[in-house]
Protein backbone atom coordinates (compact mmCIF):
# COMPACT_ATOMS: atom_id res chain seq x y z
CA UNK A 1 0.00 0.00 0.00
CA UNK A 2 1.14 3.45 -1.18
CA UNK A 3 0.40 6.69 0.20
CA UNK A 4 -0.94 9.23 -2.36
CA UNK A 5 -1.40 12.96 -1.67
CA UNK A 6 -3.61 13.23 1.47
CA UNK A 7 -6.68 14.48 0.65
CA UNK A 8 -6.40 12.41 -3.00
CA UNK A 9 -7.95 9.01 -3.76
CA UNK A 10 -7.50 8.94 -7.21
CA UNK A 11 -3.86 9.86 -8.40
CA UNK A 12 -3.00 8.96 -12.10
CA UNK A 13 0.61 10.33 -13.35
CA UNK A 14 1.77 10.15 -16.77
CA UNK A 15 -0.69 7.09 -17.10
CA UNK A 16 -0.87 5.44 -20.06
CA UNK A 17 -2.28 1.42 -21.52
CA UNK A 18 -0.40 0.17 -24.68
CA UNK A 19 -2.44 -2.89 -25.79
CA UNK A 20 -0.07 -5.10 -27.86
CA UNK A 21 -0.40 -4.15 -31.32
CA UNK A 22 1.26 -0.71 -30.53
CA UNK A 23 -2.11 0.96 -30.13
CA UNK A 24 -2.49 3.33 -27.04
CA UNK A 25 -6.03 3.32 -25.14
CA UNK A 26 -4.97 5.78 -23.03
CA UNK A 27 -1.52 8.01 -23.25
CA UNK A 28 0.08 10.24 -20.31
CA UNK A 29 -2.35 11.09 -18.03
CA UNK A 30 -2.68 12.86 -15.10
CA UNK A 31 -5.17 13.43 -13.11
CA UNK A 32 -5.88 13.87 -8.95
CA UNK A 33 -9.54 13.17 -8.27
CA UNK A 34 -9.79 14.01 -4.67
CA UNK A 35 -11.93 12.60 -1.27
CA UNK A 36 -15.38 13.46 -1.26
CA UNK A 37 -15.50 14.32 -5.53
CA UNK A 38 -17.99 14.23 -7.98
CA UNK A 39 -16.41 13.68 -10.99
CA UNK A 40 -17.75 12.54 -14.55
CA UNK A 41 -15.61 11.26 -17.58
CA UNK A 42 -16.93 12.15 -20.35
CA UNK A 43 -16.12 11.69 -24.12
CA UNK A 44 -16.96 9.78 -27.30
CA UNK A 45 -17.07 6.20 -28.04
CA UNK A 46 -13.16 5.05 -27.83
CA UNK A 47 -12.19 7.75 -25.64
CA UNK A 48 -10.57 5.91 -23.22
CA UNK A 49 -13.54 5.66 -20.56
CA UNK A 50 -13.89 2.33 -19.99
CA UNK A 51 -10.53 1.63 -20.24
CA UNK A 52 -9.42 4.02 -17.50
CA UNK A 53 -12.43 2.76 -15.50
CA UNK A 54 -11.08 -1.32 -15.78
CA UNK A 55 -7.25 0.56 -15.09
CA UNK A 56 -9.02 1.86 -11.98
CA UNK A 57 -11.34 -1.81 -11.13
CA UNK A 58 -7.94 -3.85 -11.75
CA UNK A 59 -9.07 -5.77 -14.28
CA UNK A 60 -6.09 -4.10 -16.03
CA UNK A 61 -2.13 -2.79 -14.93
CA UNK A 62 -1.39 0.56 -16.22
CA UNK A 63 1.70 0.55 -18.54
CA UNK A 64 3.19 3.05 -17.86
CA UNK A 65 3.05 5.84 -15.39
CA UNK A 66 1.61 5.60 -11.84
CA UNK A 67 -2.28 4.95 -10.74
CA UNK A 68 -2.82 5.39 -7.07
CA UNK A 69 -6.65 4.90 -5.80
CA UNK A 70 -7.41 4.75 -2.07
CA UNK A 71 -3.63 4.63 -1.21
CA UNK A 72 -3.03 1.41 -3.10
CA UNK A 73 -0.31 2.41 -6.02
CA UNK A 74 -2.04 -0.20 -8.85
CA UNK A 75 1.10 -0.89 -11.08
CA UNK A 76 2.75 -2.46 -8.06
CA UNK A 77 -0.43 -4.22 -6.72
CA UNK A 78 0.44 -7.79 -5.76
CA UNK A 79 -2.07 -10.71 -7.26
CA UNK A 80 -3.21 -10.93 -3.39
CA UNK A 81 -3.76 -7.57 -2.85
CA UNK A 82 -6.27 -7.41 -5.66
CA UNK A 83 -9.76 -8.51 -3.74
CA UNK A 84 -8.64 -6.12 -0.46
CA UNK A 85 -8.14 -3.35 -3.10
CA UNK A 86 -11.84 -3.69 -4.37
CA UNK A 87 -13.49 -4.35 -1.41
CA UNK A 88 -12.77 -0.02 -0.95
CA UNK A 89 -15.13 0.16 -4.12
CA UNK A 90 -17.94 0.36 -5.27
CA UNK A 91 -18.99 -0.53 -8.99
CA UNK A 92 -22.07 0.34 -11.25
CA UNK A 93 -22.35 -0.66 -14.85
CA UNK A 94 -24.66 -0.19 -17.90
CA UNK A 95 -26.15 -3.33 -17.55
CA UNK A 96 -26.83 -3.56 -14.02
CA UNK A 97 -24.90 -7.01 -13.64
CA UNK A 98 -27.33 -8.32 -11.25
CA UNK A 99 -28.05 -12.13 -10.72
CA UNK A 100 -31.44 -12.96 -12.03
CA UNK A 101 -31.64 -16.05 -9.90
CA UNK A 102 -31.88 -14.17 -6.66
CA UNK A 103 -34.15 -11.68 -5.13
CA UNK A 104 -33.08 -8.11 -4.83
CA UNK A 105 -32.50 -8.12 -1.12
CA UNK A 106 -29.90 -11.74 -1.79
CA UNK A 107 -28.24 -9.72 -4.75
CA UNK A 108 -26.90 -7.16 -2.07
CA UNK A 109 -26.75 -9.54 0.36
CA UNK A 110 -24.39 -10.89 -1.90
CA UNK A 111 -21.42 -8.98 -1.32
CA UNK A 112 -21.04 -9.30 2.38
CA UNK A 113 -21.40 -12.66 2.26
CA UNK A 114 -18.88 -13.35 -0.49
CA UNK A 115 -16.78 -11.36 1.29
CA UNK A 116 -16.92 -13.41 4.33
CA UNK A 117 -19.39 -10.95 6.35
CA UNK A 118 -21.24 -12.41 9.97
CA UNK A 119 -24.15 -13.68 8.55
CA UNK A 120 -26.07 -11.65 10.93
CA UNK A 121 -25.14 -8.64 9.19
CA UNK A 122 -25.48 -9.75 6.08
CA UNK A 123 -29.13 -8.57 5.72
CA UNK A 124 -29.14 -5.87 7.96
CA UNK A 125 -26.46 -3.50 5.69
CA UNK A 126 -28.11 -4.87 2.48
CA UNK A 127 -31.73 -3.63 4.09
CA UNK A 128 -30.31 -0.40 5.01
CA UNK A 129 -28.72 0.46 1.57
CA UNK A 130 -31.93 -0.86 0.23
CA UNK A 131 -33.73 1.93 2.40
CA UNK A 132 -31.31 3.95 0.97
CA UNK A 133 -32.19 3.63 -2.45
CA UNK A 134 -35.82 3.88 -1.93
CA UNK A 135 -36.86 0.07 -2.59
CA UNK A 136 -36.96 -1.54 0.50
CA UNK A 137 -40.79 -2.80 -0.68
CA UNK A 138 -39.18 -4.36 -3.64
CA UNK A 139 -36.80 -6.68 -1.35
CA UNK A 140 -38.14 -10.14 -2.55
CA UNK A 141 -38.55 -9.71 -6.15
CA UNK A 142 -36.77 -11.02 -8.92
CA UNK A 143 -34.60 -8.19 -11.18
CA UNK A 144 -36.56 -9.41 -14.02
CA UNK A 145 -39.49 -8.02 -12.42
CA UNK A 146 -38.18 -4.36 -11.98
CA UNK A 147 -37.95 -1.55 -14.10
CA UNK A 148 -34.53 -0.77 -15.66
CA UNK A 149 -34.85 2.63 -13.00
CA UNK A 150 -35.16 0.43 -10.08
CA UNK A 151 -32.62 -2.17 -11.47
CA UNK A 152 -29.70 0.27 -11.37
CA UNK A 153 -30.85 1.55 -8.26
CA UNK A 154 -30.25 -2.19 -6.62
CA UNK A 155 -26.99 -2.11 -8.49
CA UNK A 156 -26.13 1.12 -6.71
CA UNK A 157 -27.46 -0.08 -3.32
CA UNK A 158 -25.12 -2.88 -3.93
CA UNK A 159 -22.00 -0.91 -4.74
CA UNK A 160 -22.92 1.12 -1.75
CA UNK A 161 -23.47 -1.96 0.82
CA UNK A 162 -19.50 -2.13 1.81
CA UNK A 163 -19.65 1.70 2.45
CA UNK A 164 -16.77 2.34 -0.07
CA UNK A 165 -14.51 5.21 -0.51
CA UNK A 166 -15.30 5.80 -4.30
CA UNK A 167 -18.21 4.52 -6.43
CA UNK A 168 -17.37 4.05 -10.37
CA UNK A 169 -20.02 4.06 -12.16
CA UNK A 170 -19.84 3.02 -16.36
CA UNK A 171 -22.38 4.69 -18.16
CA UNK A 172 -25.02 4.14 -15.14
CA UNK A 173 -27.31 5.67 -17.40
CA UNK A 174 -27.03 3.95 -20.62
CA UNK A 175 -30.02 2.35 -21.04
CA UNK A 176 -32.15 4.82 -19.24
CA UNK A 177 -34.73 7.54 -20.12
CA UNK A 178 -33.54 11.11 -19.93
CA UNK A 179 -36.60 11.01 -16.50
CA UNK A 180 -34.43 7.99 -15.45
CA UNK A 181 -31.28 9.24 -15.89
CA UNK A 182 -31.50 12.06 -13.94
CA UNK A 183 -32.95 10.38 -10.80
CA UNK A 184 -29.85 8.09 -11.05
CA UNK A 185 -27.55 11.18 -10.96
CA UNK A 186 -29.73 12.77 -8.21
CA UNK A 187 -29.20 9.27 -6.43
CA UNK A 188 -25.56 10.05 -6.87
CA UNK A 189 -25.57 12.86 -5.78
CA UNK A 190 -27.36 12.36 -2.70
CA UNK A 191 -24.38 9.30 -1.96
CA UNK A 192 -21.61 12.09 -2.66
CA UNK A 193 -23.18 14.16 -0.27
CA UNK A 194 -22.92 11.65 2.26
CA UNK A 195 -18.90 12.18 1.53
CA UNK A 196 -18.43 9.21 -1.30
CA UNK A 197 -16.23 10.22 -4.05
CA UNK A 198 -17.83 9.29 -7.28
CA UNK A 199 -16.52 8.71 -10.55
CA UNK A 200 -19.30 8.39 -13.37
CA UNK A 201 -18.07 7.94 -17.36
CA UNK A 202 -20.78 8.99 -19.63
CA UNK A 203 -21.14 10.22 -22.75
CA UNK A 204 -24.36 12.41 -22.01
CA UNK A 205 -23.46 15.54 -22.20
CA UNK A 206 -27.05 16.86 -21.14
CA UNK A 207 -27.30 15.21 -18.18
CA UNK A 208 -23.52 16.30 -17.38
CA UNK A 209 -24.83 20.02 -17.73
CA UNK A 210 -28.02 19.27 -15.94
CA UNK A 211 -25.46 17.84 -12.76
CA UNK A 212 -23.23 20.46 -13.18
CA UNK A 213 -19.83 19.35 -11.59
CA UNK A 214 -16.29 18.75 -12.54
CA UNK A 215 -15.70 17.11 -16.07
CA UNK A 216 -12.79 15.71 -17.25
CA UNK A 217 -12.97 14.98 -21.26
CA UNK A 218 -11.01 12.63 -22.58
CA UNK A 219 -10.42 11.66 -26.66
CA UNK A 220 -7.82 9.74 -27.89
CA UNK A 221 -6.82 8.44 -24.77
CA UNK A 222 -5.76 11.64 -23.80
CA UNK A 223 -7.64 14.34 -21.19
CA UNK A 224 -8.26 17.04 -23.89
CA UNK A 225 -10.03 19.07 -21.36
CA UNK A 226 -11.20 19.52 -17.58
CA UNK A 227 -13.68 21.99 -16.47
CA UNK B 1 -16.05 -21.70 8.51
CA UNK B 2 -18.51 -19.02 6.57
CA UNK B 3 -16.43 -19.81 3.73
CA UNK B 4 -16.64 -23.63 3.87
CA UNK B 5 -20.75 -23.33 5.10
CA UNK B 6 -20.58 -20.93 1.88
CA UNK B 7 -18.74 -23.31 -0.43
CA UNK B 8 -20.87 -26.55 0.28
CA UNK B 9 -24.30 -25.10 -0.12
CA UNK B 10 -23.68 -23.31 -3.44
CA UNK B 11 -21.86 -26.55 -4.63
CA UNK B 12 -24.71 -29.21 -3.35
CA UNK B 13 -27.31 -26.62 -5.30
CA UNK B 14 -24.99 -26.16 -8.15
CA UNK B 15 -25.06 -30.18 -8.71
CA UNK B 16 -28.18 -30.33 -8.10
CA UNK B 17 -29.09 -28.17 -10.86
CA UNK B 18 -26.84 -29.77 -13.29
CA UNK B 19 -27.60 -33.37 -11.70
CA UNK B 20 -27.65 -35.27 -15.34
CA UNK B 21 -24.24 -34.18 -16.35
CA UNK B 22 -22.99 -34.48 -12.75
CA UNK B 23 -24.05 -38.33 -12.95
CA UNK B 24 -21.24 -38.69 -15.77
CA UNK B 25 -18.20 -37.34 -13.90
CA UNK B 26 -19.80 -39.28 -11.04
CA UNK B 27 -19.40 -42.82 -12.85
CA UNK B 28 -16.02 -41.76 -14.28
CA UNK B 29 -14.35 -41.36 -10.96
CA UNK B 30 -16.44 -44.22 -9.75
CA UNK B 31 -15.96 -46.73 -12.78
CA UNK B 32 -11.41 -45.86 -12.06
CA UNK B 33 -12.08 -46.98 -8.16
CA UNK B 34 -14.05 -49.39 -8.80
CA UNK B 35 -11.15 -50.85 -10.92
CA UNK B 36 -8.50 -49.05 -8.77
CA UNK B 37 -10.46 -51.11 -5.75
CA UNK B 38 -10.90 -54.28 -7.67
CA UNK B 39 -7.37 -54.63 -8.50
CA UNK B 40 -6.35 -54.45 -4.67
CA UNK B 41 -9.33 -56.91 -3.53
CA UNK B 42 -7.59 -59.26 -5.91
CA UNK B 43 -4.33 -58.78 -5.12
CA UNK B 44 -5.09 -58.46 -1.21
CA UNK B 45 -6.18 -61.76 -1.54
CA UNK B 46 -4.08 -63.49 -3.61
CA UNK B 47 -1.00 -62.12 -1.73
CA UNK B 48 -2.46 -63.66 1.26
CA UNK B 49 -2.89 -67.21 -0.41
CA UNK B 50 0.82 -66.57 -1.89
CA UNK B 51 1.81 -66.20 2.24
CA UNK B 52 -0.24 -69.16 3.30
CA UNK B 53 1.38 -70.92 0.47
CA UNK B 54 4.96 -69.74 1.17
CA UNK B 55 4.82 -70.75 4.45
CA UNK B 56 3.32 -74.33 3.48
CA UNK B 57 5.02 -77.69 2.18
CA UNK B 58 7.48 -76.34 -0.15
CA UNK B 59 8.91 -79.38 -2.03
CA UNK B 60 7.18 -82.56 -2.91
CA UNK B 61 8.39 -85.99 -4.03
CA UNK B 62 6.10 -87.69 -5.66
CA UNK B 63 7.09 -91.38 -5.39
CA UNK B 64 6.04 -94.06 -8.33
CA UNK B 65 3.37 -96.43 -7.37
CA UNK B 66 6.12 -99.57 -7.85
CA UNK B 67 8.46 -97.70 -5.29
CA UNK B 68 10.09 -100.13 -2.86
CA UNK B 69 10.72 -99.70 0.85
CA UNK B 70 14.27 -99.39 0.01
CA UNK B 71 14.29 -96.77 -2.64
CA UNK B 72 11.55 -94.86 0.14
CA UNK B 73 14.27 -95.28 2.48
CA UNK B 74 16.93 -94.05 0.45
CA UNK B 75 14.84 -90.94 -0.35
CA UNK B 76 13.91 -90.22 3.25
CA UNK B 77 18.14 -90.77 4.17
CA UNK B 78 19.01 -88.67 1.17
CA UNK B 79 16.05 -85.83 2.18
CA UNK B 80 17.30 -85.66 6.24
CA UNK B 81 21.18 -86.15 5.02
CA UNK B 82 20.64 -82.61 3.26
CA UNK B 83 19.70 -81.01 6.47
CA UNK B 84 17.49 -78.00 4.17
CA UNK B 85 14.25 -79.80 5.43
CA UNK B 86 13.05 -78.35 8.82
CA UNK B 87 10.47 -81.65 8.75
CA UNK B 88 8.67 -83.88 6.26
CA UNK B 89 5.84 -85.92 5.96
CA UNK B 90 4.86 -88.80 4.35
CA UNK B 91 1.60 -88.81 2.46
CA UNK B 92 0.00 -92.34 1.32
CA UNK B 93 -1.85 -92.66 -1.61
CA UNK B 94 -5.30 -92.83 0.93
CA UNK B 95 -4.43 -89.74 2.02
CA UNK B 96 -4.23 -87.84 -0.59
CA UNK B 97 -7.32 -89.07 -1.73
CA UNK B 98 -9.23 -88.22 1.18
CA UNK B 99 -7.43 -84.78 1.41
CA UNK B 100 -8.44 -84.13 -2.76
CA UNK B 101 -11.99 -85.44 -1.41
CA UNK B 102 -12.19 -83.17 1.54
CA UNK B 103 -10.81 -79.92 -0.80
CA UNK B 104 -12.47 -80.42 -3.72
CA UNK B 105 -15.78 -82.10 -2.84
CA UNK B 106 -17.61 -81.85 -5.95
CA UNK B 107 -15.02 -83.21 -7.80
CA UNK B 108 -14.59 -85.92 -5.97
CA UNK B 109 -16.91 -88.06 -8.54
CA UNK B 110 -13.96 -87.51 -11.10
CA UNK B 111 -11.31 -89.45 -9.21
CA UNK B 112 -13.43 -92.64 -8.60
CA UNK B 113 -12.34 -95.06 -11.45
CA UNK B 114 -12.21 -98.69 -11.74
CA UNK B 115 -8.77 -98.16 -12.07
CA UNK B 116 -8.61 -96.89 -8.42
CA UNK B 117 -6.62 -94.72 -6.53
CA UNK B 118 -4.97 -92.34 -9.19
CA UNK B 119 -3.03 -90.18 -6.71
CA UNK B 120 0.99 -90.92 -6.51
CA UNK B 121 1.83 -91.73 -2.60
CA UNK B 122 4.46 -88.61 -1.82
CA UNK B 123 6.67 -86.99 0.64
CA UNK B 124 6.56 -83.24 1.50
CA UNK B 125 8.98 -81.07 2.64
CA UNK B 126 8.71 -78.05 5.15
CA UNK B 127 12.18 -76.18 4.56
CA UNK B 128 13.61 -73.99 6.51
CA UNK B 129 13.19 -70.15 5.61
CA UNK B 130 16.95 -69.52 5.37
CA UNK B 131 17.27 -71.78 2.39
CA UNK B 132 14.25 -71.34 0.95
CA UNK B 133 15.23 -70.61 -3.16
CA UNK B 134 18.42 -71.10 -2.43
CA UNK B 135 21.35 -73.39 -4.55
CA UNK B 136 21.22 -75.91 -1.73
CA UNK B 137 17.60 -76.75 -2.27
CA UNK B 138 17.99 -77.02 -6.02
CA UNK B 139 20.67 -79.49 -5.66
CA UNK B 140 18.37 -81.73 -3.43
CA UNK B 141 15.46 -80.96 -5.98
CA UNK B 142 18.18 -82.68 -8.48
CA UNK B 143 19.15 -85.69 -6.67
CA UNK B 144 16.14 -86.53 -5.59
CA UNK B 145 14.56 -86.26 -9.18
CA UNK B 146 17.32 -89.07 -10.24
CA UNK B 147 16.53 -91.09 -7.08
CA UNK B 148 15.20 -94.31 -8.04
CA UNK B 149 11.24 -94.63 -7.27
CA UNK B 150 10.75 -90.92 -7.60
CA UNK B 151 8.70 -90.09 -10.33
CA UNK B 152 8.62 -86.32 -9.88
CA UNK B 153 10.01 -83.21 -7.31
CA UNK B 154 7.91 -80.07 -7.67
CA UNK B 155 9.89 -77.79 -5.69
CA UNK B 156 6.57 -75.00 -4.53
CA UNK B 157 9.18 -71.90 -4.33
CA UNK B 158 9.64 -72.34 -8.63
CA UNK B 159 5.92 -71.24 -9.77
CA UNK B 160 5.23 -69.38 -6.51
CA UNK B 161 8.19 -66.59 -7.89
CA UNK B 162 6.06 -67.17 -11.53
CA UNK B 163 2.70 -66.11 -9.37
CA UNK B 164 4.33 -63.59 -7.83
CA UNK B 165 5.95 -61.79 -11.17
CA UNK B 166 3.11 -62.51 -12.64
CA UNK B 167 1.05 -60.80 -9.90
CA UNK B 168 3.74 -58.18 -9.84
CA UNK B 169 2.96 -57.49 -13.79
CA UNK B 170 -1.06 -57.60 -13.05
CA UNK B 171 -0.51 -54.71 -10.69
CA UNK B 172 1.57 -52.64 -12.91
CA UNK B 173 -0.45 -52.99 -15.64
CA UNK B 174 -3.89 -52.38 -13.32
CA UNK B 175 -2.18 -49.24 -11.80
CA UNK B 176 -0.79 -48.00 -14.83
CA UNK B 177 -4.69 -48.42 -16.26
CA UNK B 178 -6.33 -46.79 -13.40
CA UNK B 179 -3.32 -43.96 -13.65
CA UNK B 180 -4.98 -43.02 -16.79
CA UNK B 181 -8.55 -43.63 -15.90
CA UNK B 182 -7.97 -40.92 -12.65
CA UNK B 183 -6.71 -38.99 -14.98
CA UNK B 184 -9.91 -39.05 -17.02
CA UNK B 185 -12.34 -38.62 -14.51
CA UNK B 186 -10.31 -35.57 -13.35
CA UNK B 187 -10.90 -34.19 -16.77
CA UNK B 188 -14.24 -35.55 -16.59
CA UNK B 189 -14.53 -33.43 -13.33
CA UNK B 190 -13.30 -30.22 -14.75
CA UNK B 191 -15.41 -30.30 -17.78
CA UNK B 192 -18.35 -30.43 -15.26
CA UNK B 193 -17.09 -27.85 -13.67
CA UNK B 194 -16.77 -25.53 -16.42
CA UNK B 195 -20.44 -25.72 -17.16
CA UNK B 196 -21.25 -24.71 -13.60
CA UNK B 197 -18.41 -21.69 -14.11
CA UNK B 198 -19.80 -20.95 -17.16
CA UNK B 199 -23.36 -21.17 -15.55
CA UNK B 200 -22.18 -18.59 -13.04
CA UNK B 201 -20.27 -16.28 -15.32
CA UNK B 202 -22.06 -13.40 -14.19
CA UNK B 203 -21.75 -14.02 -10.21
CA UNK B 204 -18.50 -14.85 -10.66
CA UNK B 205 -17.61 -11.51 -12.50
CA UNK B 206 -19.29 -9.54 -9.80
CA UNK B 207 -17.77 -11.93 -6.95
CA UNK B 208 -14.41 -11.00 -8.19
CA UNK B 209 -15.14 -7.10 -8.84
CA UNK B 210 -16.69 -6.75 -4.99
CA UNK B 211 -13.36 -8.26 -3.76
CA UNK B 212 -14.23 -11.62 -2.87
CA UNK B 213 -12.01 -13.95 -1.34
CA UNK B 214 -10.33 -16.55 -4.17
CA UNK B 215 -11.83 -19.14 -1.00
CA UNK B 216 -15.30 -17.92 -1.98
CA UNK B 217 -14.99 -17.67 -5.63
CA UNK B 218 -12.97 -20.98 -6.12
CA UNK B 219 -14.07 -23.20 -3.29
CA UNK B 220 -17.46 -24.19 -4.43
CA UNK B 221 -16.10 -25.47 -7.56
CA UNK B 222 -13.65 -27.27 -5.79
CA UNK B 223 -16.34 -28.48 -3.25
CA UNK B 224 -18.33 -29.57 -6.42
CA UNK B 225 -14.86 -31.69 -7.24
CA UNK B 226 -15.04 -33.63 -4.51
CA UNK B 227 -18.09 -33.76 -3.16
CA UNK B 228 -18.75 -36.04 -7.17
CA UNK B 229 -15.33 -37.33 -6.29
CA UNK B 230 -16.92 -38.76 -3.03
CA UNK B 231 -20.06 -39.36 -4.12
CA UNK B 232 -18.05 -41.69 -7.16
CA UNK B 233 -15.57 -43.28 -4.57
CA UNK B 234 -18.60 -44.32 -1.89
CA UNK B 235 -20.92 -46.11 -5.06
CA UNK B 236 -17.79 -47.82 -6.43
CA UNK B 237 -16.76 -49.06 -2.57
CA UNK B 238 -20.65 -50.29 -2.43
CA UNK B 239 -20.38 -52.12 -6.03
CA UNK B 240 -17.47 -53.32 -4.84
CA UNK B 241 -18.46 -54.67 -1.78
CA UNK B 242 -21.90 -55.81 -3.03
CA UNK B 243 -19.43 -57.89 -6.21
CA UNK B 244 -17.49 -59.13 -3.33
CA UNK B 245 -20.56 -60.68 -1.50
CA UNK B 246 -22.08 -62.14 -4.47
CA UNK B 247 -18.20 -63.83 -5.24
CA UNK B 248 -17.95 -65.27 -1.85
CA UNK B 249 -21.51 -66.94 -1.76
CA UNK B 250 -21.38 -67.94 -5.02
CA UNK B 251 -17.26 -69.12 -4.86
CA UNK B 252 -16.20 -68.67 -1.55
CA UNK B 253 -15.85 -71.85 -0.53
CA UNK B 254 -13.86 -72.95 -3.29
CA UNK B 255 -12.07 -70.33 -3.79
CA UNK B 256 -11.12 -70.36 0.12
CA UNK B 257 -10.24 -74.17 -0.25
CA UNK B 258 -7.55 -73.48 -3.12
CA UNK B 259 -6.12 -70.86 -0.94
CA UNK B 260 -6.36 -72.79 2.25
CA UNK B 261 -7.03 -69.94 3.86
CA UNK B 262 -9.91 -68.91 6.39
CA UNK B 263 -11.89 -67.18 3.69
CA UNK B 264 -11.66 -64.38 0.91
CA UNK B 265 -11.77 -60.94 2.79
CA UNK B 266 -12.80 -57.53 1.64
CA UNK B 267 -10.23 -54.63 1.61
CA UNK B 268 -9.01 -53.71 4.74
CA UNK B 269 -10.94 -49.95 6.05
CA UNK B 270 -7.94 -48.61 6.42
CA UNK B 271 -7.77 -48.88 2.20
CA UNK B 272 -11.37 -48.25 1.80
CA UNK B 273 -10.99 -45.12 3.76
CA UNK B 274 -7.75 -44.04 0.96
CA UNK B 275 -9.93 -44.99 -1.79
CA UNK B 276 -12.58 -42.33 -0.65
CA UNK B 277 -9.74 -39.79 -0.04
CA UNK B 278 -8.67 -40.52 -3.64
CA UNK B 279 -11.86 -40.09 -5.30
CA UNK B 280 -11.96 -36.55 -3.52
CA UNK B 281 -8.52 -35.97 -4.71
CA UNK B 282 -8.89 -36.52 -7.68
CA UNK B 283 -12.59 -34.74 -8.09
CA UNK B 284 -11.17 -31.50 -6.13
CA UNK B 285 -8.11 -31.19 -8.40
CA UNK B 286 -10.37 -31.68 -11.38
CA UNK B 287 -12.58 -28.87 -9.92
CA UNK B 288 -9.16 -26.54 -9.32
CA UNK B 289 -8.09 -26.89 -12.36
CA UNK B 290 -11.08 -26.23 -13.86
CA UNK B 291 -11.31 -22.25 -11.69
CA UNK B 292 -7.85 -21.70 -13.00
CA UNK B 293 -9.69 -19.45 -15.43
CA UNK B 294 -10.87 -17.51 -12.67
CA UNK B 295 -8.27 -14.53 -11.29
Amino acid sequence: MTTGASNALIEMRHLSKLYSRGLYALRDLSLTVFKGEFVFLAGSSGAGKSTLLRLLLMQERPSEGELIVNGYNLAKLKRSEIQEYRRGIGFVFQDFKLVPSRTVLENISFVPEVQGVPLSQQRRRAFQVLKGVGLQHRMNAYPGELSGGEQQRIAIARALVNAPALILADEPTGNLDPDLSLEVMNLFREINAGGTTVLVATHDRELIRLVGRRTVTLGHGRIVEVA
Amino acid sequence: MSALRYALREAIASLWRRRSASVFSVAAIGLAIVVLGGLLLVTFNVDRVVAEWSSAAELSVFLSDEVTDDERLAVETLIDGSAVALDRERVSKAQALERFRRDFAELAVLVESPEGNPFPESIELRLRPDVEGGAEVEVLAGALSNAPGVSDVRYDRQWLARVTALLTAFRRVGFGLVFVMMAAAAFTVAAVVRLALHDRRDELEIMQLVGSPYVYIRGPFVAEGVIQGGAGAAAALLVLWSGFAVAVSWWGSDLAAIGSVEGLRFLPPGTCAVLAVGGMTVGGVGGFAATRVVS
